[in-house]
């Protein structure tokens, strides 16, 4: 017969055992022989001791019951921890083991990148567009009527000195295209809703110079609005709109008379200059003029419409009735001033070191 | 253009500093370039724009002074004592050429020659000049401040009394003051005496003439000169000057007599030289005043700002202009006179544009035009926009290169070549037949010259040939790989070849084009390998080829590695019709591999077209994941391993169907006497 008191008392013993033996049990197979030992059905030391139960006094085996429930929940317990506690440890030094070296670069792959005049000549084209301009292509090969006499600079007109002028063999005589104001004509010609035109022409164009601010091909976008009613103020609202969504309401812009054959008045059009922000002490990029010319443009010549008209052969742009404005520059110039460019020979000559910049 | 402040002050009492000066020159369309300073004196450095030859002068930028301040414009003094015979008794002018010259003035001075007085020799060097001796000096001090060239004889040297206006002799010759032989043809004018010619008319004076220690007499003449004939001669010759710069820009017609006045007033002023009496002229042609109609409604609308009349008249008067209204009862419309210095302004618009110069145009309110209707981008720009986003993303550098190219390394089977008849330089004699050929290899060469060559590169831009109506201007694409896939720790770089560039030509083509796209090795042109290039045929049209370098060209570029190229038109492009959705299938894919062995000379096209159509209609893709020639393999033969993947369109394939679908396909391949290596 097992007293009340025997039993507590191994009881007792089994929990200091099992304290014992789980202090000493790291890894999971002797966790799982402690389990075994203690809590397994055939074998297990506190299994057995519920089997003395019926061996006891009936008013004693409820208080011994609730003993026994209380050692195997005790068990089960701590053998529970125990092992959730050797499990996290397992996981924490399999982590610790996949540990990586973060500071090593990304892996390699072949990253591309559009050319820097693309990115200007797709951010102005974007303004222009935001403002109702259609974007007009014409050819890079033309001829003299598009190119010069249209825009009221007839043969040994002064200004023709300054875009020297590459002719192709054969005939009729064709030229390289010196500005792309020859897109004004063309696209006045083409229009197919006259007299209203809001067009961006961009492209290549070509002068017979180089040296480290001319290459003898570079691009320029030329502008043109022409409807009634347009004046001085819509060019003027019209490019400084364009100027600060390129490079920013920061930067302040001056309008100022200057002179193209073709407009009539002529603008040119200055922005502060970036590099010295207006500060004008020793800067190299402004001549401490604290401004940089950004766009040459005008109100259209009423010589350029009768030029048109006369090659339409009925008054479609009557000079009377209808007015607009021309702009253009550099695209290479306007990405000059905006990444800090200052060799102009950078953009054509495909050195990865220089086109990875704009990436 | 270099203007000593003080010299401007001569004629207009300013009280502003230099650096405001500069500042509203500037505003007035004068650009101000910079200011130096020299001890007390600045000097503005003008940038004048060509068509503004009547500001090239102190007096011209003292007028512009004038108006922007309010201020009054002083005459130029042209007062002065004549002593001696007339002029007339020693000499005679004549104009044989009146459409060379209208108006022709000359006058006789006794001089000596000598070194320049201060004041002449400190203000020219300010304005940049160089000073020679007081004749030149003055001469040129005449010129910088009232803008009229002089050209002073000496009298000796004058044969027959006479200086005359003409053009010259075909042929004839003029020893000009650099000591240059000028062979003139009969275009060119001349100021000749009666003998033969003096000087290049409006462009400079000749040896034979030139004045010198030993001058006592001069005669100095002053003329107006046709801009055009002066333009045209000065080219021809290849000569630029102060005074055809000036000529060729349209001079005042009127100026010639006063500024013959104005240097006998500073000629008595610095004592070495005295005028005679009479001035000989000689007038052929009137140059009629011209007069234009300014209507005030027109400054307002052209300007977008409302500028009274009151205002308009004043700046006009200010600048020369006479102002009248046209009609009493009618203010609106303004009857002006453009004085004979502005041969600039020929339309009411010219008048215009003074008026708004110096109103100011920051003063001018802002608008941008209302909106309208706009197409923006057309279907081609937004397809080469797509184009060149997908490439960079795909790994790709865009680059730029010239149109020109040396037409004796074109290569012939990229067409004639369009030629240019005034080149830079033989290299750039003609324009690019191909945007590779030369531009992106040279564009690879540079590189791989400093040590960059893993390179991946692509172009757009247009290339050039002769066509029936002219040069026919073709935009193409064009790509370049070179070199390794990049290097790094992670894993092996390997060499760049056709395939890689295949499947940058693929993704392009399956996303712009619906034309059935083939590729051959049909026509390969002969810079690429012939055994590694195909040409690329949409819709049974040649537009483009892909193919690795030959071996003599890379040679021939001095190129490493074994680069692949690809053009392609861009035209063939679009990216209208290329993006449709289809539907698919939501029943489970069932995969399945196979290991063939094939003889090396079979092409994997046919291998993957004969598999798919043995396949059934429920195979959906038939893929090559594994190509491998070499030990375990026997000579002569590749093995392949497909991977085909089928699915059901309506239902779930059992795997027994798929299983006869690869008895089929395995059937085939053992006809045609591929070895299996297995299903797997």
């Amino acid at each position: 017969m097992t007293s009340l008191d025997d039993l507590k008392k191994r009881a007792h013993e089994l929990r200091e055992k099992l304290e014992g033996q789980l202090a000493s049990a790291t890894d999971s197979a002797s966790l799982q022989s402690v389990r075994d030992r203690f809590l397994g059905r055939k074998a297990g030391e506190v299994t057995a001791l519920f089997k003395d139960l019926g061996k006891m006094a009936v008013e004693a085996r409820k208080d011994a019951g609730e003993a026994l429930n209380a050692l195997k929940e005790y068990s089960e317990t701590k053998i529970g921890e125990a092992e959730a506690r050797l499990e996290r440890k397992l996981r924490e030094s399999r982590l610790s083991s996949e540990r990586i070296d973060v500071s090593l670069p990304g892996r390699a792959r072949a990253v591309g990148s559009k050319h820097p005049l693309t990115l200007v000549r797709e951010e102005v084209e974007d303004v222009f567009i935001g403002l109702g301009f259609d974007i007009f292509d014409g050819p890079e090969i033309d001829d003299d009527f598009h190119c010069f006499e249209a825009l009221n600079m007839p043969a040994d007109h002064p200004a023709r000195d300054m875009q020297d002028t590459f002719y192709l063999e054969g005939a009729p005589p064709r030229l390289l295209r010196t500005h792309t104001s020859t897109g004004q004509i063309r696209s006045m010609l083409a229009n197919e809703n006259p007299p209203g035109v809001r067009v961006l022409c961009p492209g290549r164009v070509f002068r017979r110079d180089d040296d480290i601010t001319h290459s003898p091909m570079f691009h320029q976008f030329e502008g043109l609005v022409v409807d009634h009613g347009i004046s001085l103020s819509d060019l003027m609202g019209t490019l400084e709109t364009f100027i600060h969504r390129l490079f920013g309401k920061e930067y302040p812009v001056r309008f100022r008379p200057s002179y193209f054959p073709y407009t009539e008045p002529s603008v040119e059009v200055d922005m502060g200059c970036s590099t010295c922000k207006g500060r004008r002490t020793g800067c190299r990029v402004c001549k401490q003029t604290g401004w940089v010319e950004i766009l040459g443009s005008g109100m259209v010549h009423p010589a350029v419409f009768e030029a048109v008209n006369k090659r339409l052969g009925k008054v479609v742009y009557d000079p009377a009735k209808v007015s607009g404005f021309a702009f253009g520059t550099g695209i290479e110039r306007v990405a000059m001033i905006k990444y800090g460019v200052s060799d102009i020979r950078l953009f054509y000559e495909s050195d990865v070191r220089f086109l990875e910049q704009f990436a | 253009m270099k203007i000593p402040v003080s010299w401007v002050k001569d004629f207009v009492d300013l009280k502003v500093d230099a650096q405001q000066l500069a500042d509203d020159l500037t505003g007035v369309g004068l650009a101000c370039d910079g200011i130096e300073m020299f001890g007390n004196e600045a000097v503005l450095d003008l940038d004048i724009t060509t068509n503004r030859v009547d500001a090239m002068n102190m007096y011209g930028v003292a007028r512009e002074a004038a108006t922007i301040y309010g201020l009054p414009l002083k005459p130029l003094p042209v007062d002065f004592s004549e002593t001696g015979a007339p002029s007339s008794d020693v000499l005679r002018v004549e104009i044989e050429a009146p459409e060379l010259s209208p108006v022709f003035s000359a006058r006789i001075f006794d001089v000596r020659i000598g070194a320049s007085p201060a004041w002449l020799k400190d203000r020219l060097e300010l304005a940049g000049h160089r000073s020679i001796n007081n004749i030149v000096d003055l001469s040129n001090y005449v010129m910088l401040e009232m803008g009229q060239p002089t050209h002073a004889f000496d009298l000796r040297n004058i044969r027959g009394g006479v200086l005359k206006a003409r053009m010259a002799a075909a042929g004839e010759i003029v020893k000009t003051l650099d000591e240059v032989e000028r062979k003139l043809s009969s275009t060119m004018g001349v100021v000749a005496d009666a003998e033969g010619a003096l000087a290049v008319a409006g462009i400079m004076g000749g040896a034979s003439s030139e004045i010198s220690d030993g001058t006592k007499t001069v005669a100095l003449e002053a003329a107006y000169w046709n801009p055009l004939l002066t333009r045209r001669a000065a080219k021809a010759l290849g000569m630029h000057t102060d005074a055809s710069h000036r000529f060729e820009r349209g001079a005042d017609p009127a100026a010639g007599p006063t500024s013959i006045w104005r240097f006998a007033n500073l000629a008595a002023k610095g004592g070495f030289a005295t005028a005679r009496p009479v001035q000989v002229q000689a007038r052929a042609t009137e140059m009629p005043a011209r007069r234009l109609t300014l209507n005030l409604g027109h400054v307002d609308a052209r300007l977008g700002a409302h500028i009274s009349g009151e205002q308009s008249m004043r700046t006009l008067t200010k600048l020369g202009f006479e102002v009248a209204p046209v009609d009493p009862n009618r203010d609106q419309e303004l009857s002006v006179l453009v004085p004979t210095w502005r041969s600039d302004v020929t339309r009411e618009v010219d008048l215009i544009e003074e008026v708004g110069r110096h109103h100011g145009l920051m003063k001018i309110a802002r608008s941008v035009p209302p909106s309208r209707r706009a197409a923006g981008l057309t279907h081609a720009q937004v397809t080469e926009r797509r184009v060149k986003g997908l490439l960079s993303g795909l790994g790709y550098r865009e680059v730029l290169h010239q149109n020109f190219a040396s037409s004796a390394k074109a290569d012939p089977s990229l067409g004639t070549v369009v030629m240019i008849a005034n080149p830079l330089s033989v290299e750039q004699d003609s324009l690019r037949t191909s945007l590779i050929m030369p531009g992106l290899l040279e564009g690879l060469e540079r590189n791989q010259r400093h040590g960059a060559r893993d390179i991946q590169f692509f172009e757009t831009g247009r290339t050039f040939n002769p066509g029936p109506d002219g040069p026919i201007e073709t935009p193409r694409l064009a790509l370049l790989v070179s070199g390794t896939t990049p290097r790094g720790w992670a894993g092996k770089a390997r060499a760049r070849d056709f395939f890689d560039l295949k499947r940058t030509v693929e993704e392009i083509l399956a996303r712009h084009t619906n034309a059935e796209i083939v590729m051959d090795r049909e026509g390969v042109p002969p810079f690429l390998h012939p055994g590694r290039s195909v040409m690329i045929k949409l819709d049974g049209k040649i537009r483009g080829y892909l193919g690795e370098v030959h071996p003599d060209t890379i040679a021939a570029f001095a190129l490493k590695d074994r680069p692949v190229v690809a053009e392609i038109e861009m035209d063939t492009l679009s990216s209208r019709d290329a993006l449709a959705f289809t539907s698919f299938s939501r029943f489970p894919e069932v995969a399945r591999d196979l290991s063939i062995l094939a003889p090396t000379t079979a092409s994997a096209a046919d291998v993957i077209a004969a598999a798919k159509a043995k396949a059934g209609s429920t195979v959906r893709s038939v893929e090559i994941i594994d190509r491998f020639e070499g030990q375990g393999v026997p000579a002569g033969q590749v093995s392949l391993t497909l991977s085909f993947l089928f699915q059901g369109e309506t239902r779930t394939l059992s795997s027994e169907e798929v299983e006869r679908s690869m008895d089929d396909v395995r059937a085939s391949f053992s006809e045609q006497g591929f070895g299996a290596r297995g299903l797997t």
